[in-house]
């Protein structure tokens, strides 16, 4: 069964890209969230099988939905997706319990592979 | 499969475009607030909201493979991320700095919509480079002067002036901004001309006591070199904010794989090597600590787990010790699952395990959570006017068949009637929502003042204030596009020509800050917006001189008007009783072109003004445009139509029998003697000359005119549809639109009419 997954961003543009890397590779985005309450609330909703979180956000940021979503559910797989230059950020977000993380901006097949990886699949 | 990047382009631009101007916005905010001495937790909202749009838009342009304002906007973050860590280093140049690049980013990401190379100015990313260092540096961004804080012993480096660490070699890309040495410009620096300093410690091996998922103070004093600055934090332990600190040994978790027991606690040697192409090493090699922490119990680490941290994986190599009774193929699969390791070595070692401690469960505090965001969809604005001119030709449409139901037998109506009233009050009800959808706040226009009457306050040496009340109110996304430059010119007039300079200011008994106010309220359908200024004010005098001395009018007539009409004079164009027109603004220049565009958005403007004490220009506008009432007056056989906001009246008259001033009729009207033009004439139809006929006495651009008509045909609510080219030029007509019964009529241009 298709991998189910869910995809925060603040920006549309980003999450729309990621949606379309997902698109056609065995996986089905269940939903999207534009920030961290958002996220939370939908994680909870949708228990997905992978969560991409970005780590900048209004509201909440990706690291605090990370801490509240692995607090919910210990076998939570969130794969931090974050920008260069804010490493400690990343850091701070897998002390938080995120299983992995991307660097923007990253190629549609390395995104692919982090991912399948964590899920175990590779 | 590569992606198709122009797919996201213009998400990419308007989402980009947003972050910019909550990042401009927020600078001149931040200002404020600092200069007031507002307290920290007033002050670090603004500093967390600056960096995340810096942020944003670096992470956005990086995605769109725009390296080089990926690179400025990381410029940015950095300064601005230092600021977080020290608001009290925010200060005036700094805050130029960032307004620079949120302009040029701006810019950029415009280049970039229209599919041009955009590559950032790189003397203002060298600009910003200097400006983190000198922040670190403790130096005065201005002056560059040492300036020494307490708490932060400031350090004076005797580095080359441009050091560029080879951070990606050296295995430190991931140095967090303010754990990197002073100058530490990332990776693809263009100051890369620089001597490049390759930071060669030597990894600190470290005996941890605690495992390191024990929340770690994050200011535990690490091995420094010696040229690195003084930590911004304070230096004593402080648990990290975002965990709490376990006081008293935590209860051992549960054995993550159910295994208690299944294989005797031992030692093992877990020796990993970074890719290559990972281009944070040192976060790669932290998630390996912390997924082999889940595991076990990690008794050391080299490099140590603060070393890592502080982005440093000399080598790329990472070696972990690990107490675990965990088969050692259960690790290696928990390592299969982490990207981009090279190379992977698992060995028992000889060495005995600590006594097993299990990692304490995380756990998290739980503050008030935010206030829940609005929900909302972005809709193309062309979508929007698609719709406002659907729902207008539905009323149209509806008023048609109405109009052709009349043609019907009696008996037929009454059904027909009905109908038609459901669907008007459908229509209508639509009409309401999609102008609602269009009603936007006034704040989209007003946000940009402040940063405005900064620059200019600035390059003219005043200080200025910038309050603005009632953003909230909405009004149609039309009236605002086309109101955002004229509120910007008169808010720099006010700046240029109102304010006066700092010790003027002060022998006048003022504060030396001047302050402007807008004001927006709902009056009715109307909204009123007001600028006022408390600086020096307009002298009606002198605008009745520069006037007559223009040519504009004569001496009698400018005499003959009030104080309030001659102050209306600043409106005609070219003149001004600005000293010396800058190049920031005159009044006059222009501000005729502001009353121009209020009035074709069916505005009115009025100028209020005391000498010394300050000026106050007040704009009513209508709530949207695109349903207006009219007049409809019937000229010959042809119908047109008035703008009910600049008719004053109308009177039925002789026209022969009017009193004649140099030839040309005259109304009394109202008190006042109003000129009479004969609409047939001015537009060139043939005329009935009837001398029975209608005055309409309405809004020119000069004062009031009488407009000779032949009929008066009654009010009506008109959707008014602008005028497509080649018509658009036509002077003395605004827009068009069309009667129930089909006909099209033109709406006129009162105020150009004459000019016509």
């Amino acid at each position: 069964m298709a991998k189910r997954v869910l995809i925060v961003d603040d920006a549309i543009f980003m999450r729309n890209m990621i949606k379309d890397i997902f698109a056609g590779s065995g996986f089905e985005v269940v939903g999207e969230a534009a920030n961290g309450l958002e996220a939370v609330e939908k994680y909870k909703e949708l228990k997905p099988d992978l969560t991409t979180m970005d780590i900048v956000m209004p509201f909440k940021s990706g690291i605090e939905a990370t801490r509240e979503i692995i607090k919910h559910d210990g076998r939570a797989v969130v794969v931090m997706c974050s920008a260069l230059g804010q490493e400690s950020l990343v850091m701070e977000a897998i002390e938080a319990g995120a299983s992995d993380f991307i660097v923007k901006p990253f190629k549609s097949e390395d995104v692919l592979s982090v991912v399948k990886k964590v899920l175990g699949d590779a | 499969m590569p992606l198709d990047l122009s797919r996201y382009l213009s998400l990419f631009v308007a989402e980009a475009g947003d972050h910019l101007d909550g990042f401009s916005r927020g600078l001149v905010a931040l200002e404020q607030l600092v200069r007031d001495g507002a307290p920290p937790h007033q002050v670090k909202p603004q500093v967390d909201a600056l960096f995340r749009h810096a942020h944003s838009v670096k992470g956005m342009s990086a995605s769109m493979q725009l390296g080089g304002v990926a690179g400025l906007a990381h410029r940015a973050e950095d300064l601005v991320d230092l600021y977080r860590a020290e608001p009290s280093r925010v200060e005036a140049a700094g805050i130029d700095l960032l307004l620079a690049a949120g302009d040029a980013l701006a810019e950029l990401v415009d280049l970039a919509s229209r599919g041009e190379p955009a590559e950032p100015d790189l003397a203002l990313v060298v600009r910003l480079s200097d400006a983190v260092r000198r922040v670190k540096d403790g130096r005065d961004l201005a002056t560059g002067e040492l300036t020494v804080r307490s708490g932060a012993e400031p350090t004076v480096r005797a580095d080359p002036p441009s050091p560029v660490r080879a951070e990606r070699s050296a295995g430190t890309a991931g140095a967090e901004s303010r754990h990197a040495p002073p100058g530490g410009a990332p990776l693809d620096s263009p100051s890369g001309a620089g001597p490049v300093v390759i930071e060669a410690e030597q990894p600190a091996e470290t005996e941890t006591a605690t495992p390191y998922s024990t929340p770690t103070p994050t200011a535990t004093p690490t091995p420094r070199p010696p040229t690195d600055p003084p930590a911004p934090r304070p230096p004593t332990p402080t648990p990290a904010s975002t965990e709490t600190p376990a006081p008293v040994p935590p209860p051992p978790a549960p054995d993550p794989a159910g295994l208690a027991g299944a294989s005797p606690r031992r030692r093992v040697l877990v020796e990993v090597e970074v890719a290559a192409a990972c281009p944070v090493p040192a976060v790669r090699a932290f998630l390996v600590v912390k997924k082999l922490g889940a595991l076990g119990l990690v008794a050391r680490t080299a490099p140590s787990v603060d070393e890592l941290k502080a982005g440093r994986l000399p080598g790329r190599r990472l070696s972990v010790h690990l107490d675990t009774s965990e088969p050692l193929d259960r690790l290696t699969r928990a390592l299969a699952q982490i990207s981009d390791l090279g190379h992977v070595a698992l060995r028992e070692a000889d060495e005995a395990p600590a006594p097993p401690v299990a990692p304490p469960a995380a756990t998290s505090p739980t503050g008030a959570p935010p206030a829940e965001p609005s929900r909302t969809v972005r809709v193309r604005t062309e979508i929007l006017d698609g719709f406002v001119d659907a729902v207008g030709e539905l009323l149209l449409a509806t008023a048609r068949i109405r109009e052709v139901g009349r043609a019907l037998p009696e008996v037929h109506r009454p059904p027909l009637d009905e109908g038609v009233d459901r669907l008007h009050a459908i229509v209508k009800d639509l009409h309401d929502k999609v102008m609602a959808v269009r009603m936007t706040p006034l704040a989209t226009v007003t946000e940009r003042l402040p940063r405005a009457a900064r620059d200019v306050a600035r390059r003219l040496g005043r200080q200025v204030e910038v309050e603005i009340r009632g953003a909230e109110i909405e009004l149609d996304r039309a009236i605002l596009e086309e109101l955002a430059d004229p509120l910007l010119h008169v808010l720099r007039n006010a700046v240029d020509h109102g304010i006066e300079a700092p010790h003027l200011r002060l022998l006048a008994g003022k504060p030396a800050t001047g302050h402007i106010t807008v004001t927006a309220r709902r009056d009715r359908d109307r909204v009123v917006l007001e600028i006022a200024d408390d600086g020096k004010g307009m002298s009606a005098g002198r605008l009745r001189e520069a006037a007559v001395a223009r040519g504009a009018l004569g001496a009698a007539q400018a005499a003959a008007l009030t104080d309030k009409e001659a102050l209306l004079l600043a409106c005609l164009p070219g003149v001004s009783t600005a000293e010396q027109v800058t190049d920031v603004s005159g009044r006059g220049v222009g501000l005729d072109a502001v009353k121009r565009t209020v009035e074709a958005v069916g505005g009115t403007v009025e100028l209020e003004s005391a000498p010394g004490v300050g000026t106050r220009l007040v704009l009513r506008l209508p709530l949207t445009v695109a349903v207006q009432p009219v007049l409809l007056v019937g000229v010959g056989d042809e119908i047109l139509g008035l703008p009910i906001s600049k008719v004053h009246g109308a009177a039925h008259v002789a026209f022969a029998s009017l009193d004649r001033s140099r030839g040309a009729p005259i109304l009394p009207y109202d008190g006042e003697l109003v000129p009479v033009h004969d609409l047939a004439a001015l537009l060139g139809f043939p005329s009935d000359g009837r001398d029975d006929r209608a005055v309409v006495v309405a809004e020119g651009a000069d004062g009031r005119i009488g407009l000779v008509v032949d009929a008066l045909l009654g009010q009506q609510e008109a959707v008014l549809k602008p005028l497509g080219s080649p018509l658009s030029g036509v002077a003395g007509l605004s827009a068009v639109t069309v009667l129930g019964t089909g006909r099209p009529v033109f709406i006129l241009d009162v105020p150009r009419l004459l000019a016509a």
